[in-house]
């Protein structure tokens, strides 16, 4: 019974409606035998008025059904070999669609790299952008002579994760500094539980258009650094605000940036754990 | 008109380290006072780095010192030309 589900399809009528035009084997009788059979009963009148071997062949019908309709079905995919222009259009169509399938997946893939060569490229959403070391950029610029004017207040902002207990602030509120001079800025940390903690910190720098100019040279970030109970360290940063930013007219209005630092908890250690630490003193971290 | 948080916008990339790496943390106060020098200065001068410029400059020589900084030309990190006296020359220009 599903075979006539299959042919109650307007599409199957057609096919077979261009078989039985184009072929004239009696190969095709047996598909309109099949096709008389059975429940078709909507197509029946239509197709016995076309054709009239048709109705001879539907004698064949109720003998042979079960037997033959597996070659049937192997003829019948037969004559699709004998394809009709509007066959091969929707052929190529399917197979068009299915690239464009697999391109559109592929590009979903892609676009992870893509995006993160887009922005390291073109600075959008604050990236902090990287082209030339800070060192290339001051030897440029200290031959160059460019002379800065604008006076550019970095303020800084400090915070800590949630169930964290440190206390994270920065040292001084704000520094005034030129375009084209490295300046260096303070935070504090202190421990303030009865275990060591390790914290590792990650900035951000708004406006997230001047990310691009601002250049930290170096800094306390990105690596985990692990503060005994009760220690209390200062944490430099040295950075460096690119001469450009002056000539650049999207910054016209621009004469705040905040440096935005916050740490987050690695590990924190049990305080049984200490006991057995014989040195206090951490080894010196050398680079 | 450029909505970060759109394109993931903080959290969409990993933000690029620092140049020259991370400092090791001071733990044994070793340049605390050319840091509090520096930090008076900045107080006293309406936080203007350029006038405490020449402090930073001993701070970080005292970081190189101490094996807590590489150890570089301090002209190739911006300071060339910026001595004890530069800090009087800065202010009257």
């Amino acid at each position: 019974m599903s075979w006539s589900k299959a042919c109650r399809g307007i599409r199957i009528s057609s096919y077979l409606e261009n078989l039985h035009r184009t072929s004239q084997s009696p190969r095709t009788s047996l598909c309109s035998r099949y096709y008389t059979h059975g429940a078709c009963k909507g197509n029946e009148h239509y197709l016995r008025s076309k054709r009239v071997f048709w109705g001879s062949s539907s004698s064949w019908s109720l003998n042979s059904h079960s037997a033959t309709a597996k070659s049937m079905l192997v003829s019948a995919h037969r004559q699709y070999s004998t394809q009709s222009p509007t066959e091969t259009k929707s052929q190529k169509m399917l197979y068009y669609l299915t690239a464009v399938v697999f391109g559109m997946v592929g590009l979903t893939y892609a676009a992870v790299p893509l995006y993160r060569t887009f922005c390291q490229a073109t600075g959008y959403g604050g990236t902090v952008q990287r082209k030339e070391t800070v060192e290339e950029k001051i030897a440029r610029h200290s031959e160059s002579g460019t002379v800065t004017e604008r006076e550019i207040v970095v303020q800084f902002n400090a915070d800590v994760a949630d169930g964290m207990q440190w206390k994270f602030t920065p040292t001084q509120r704000e520094v005034r500094v030129k375009p084209g001079e490295s300046a260096l800025a303070f935070y504090t940390a202190e421990n303030k539980s009865s275990a060591p903690i390790t914290g590792v910190s990650t900035y951000n720098v708004t406006p997230m258009k001047a990310g691009v100019y601002f250049n930290k040279i170096q800094c306390f970030c990105f690596e985990e650094q692990r503060l005994l109970p009760g220690e209390q360290i200062d944490m430099p940063v040295f950075f460096y605000i690119d001469p450009e930013f002056e000539t650049d007219p999207r910054m016209d209005g621009i004469n705040n940036l905040i440096l935005s630092y916050t740490f987050f908890k690695v590990s924190e250690e049990n305080t049984t754990d200490t006991v057995n630490n014989s040195s206090s003193v951490p080894v010196q971290e050398t680079k | 008109l450029l909505k970060g948080g759109a394109f993931g916008g903080n959290r969409g990339l990993r933000p690029i380290p620092p140049e020259k790496g991370i400092f090791p943390l001071d733990h044994l106060h070793q340049c605390d006072t050319e840091k509090k020098g520096y930090l008076d200065c900045l107080k006293s001068s309406g936080h203007k780095s350029e006038q405490c410029r020449h402090l930073s400059k001993t701070y970080l020589e005292c970081r190189m010192a101490k094996n807590l900084m590489a150890k570089q030309d301090m002209s190739e990190l911006g300071f060339s030309g910026v001595t004890e006296l530069d800090s009087i020359v800065e202010k009257e220009r």
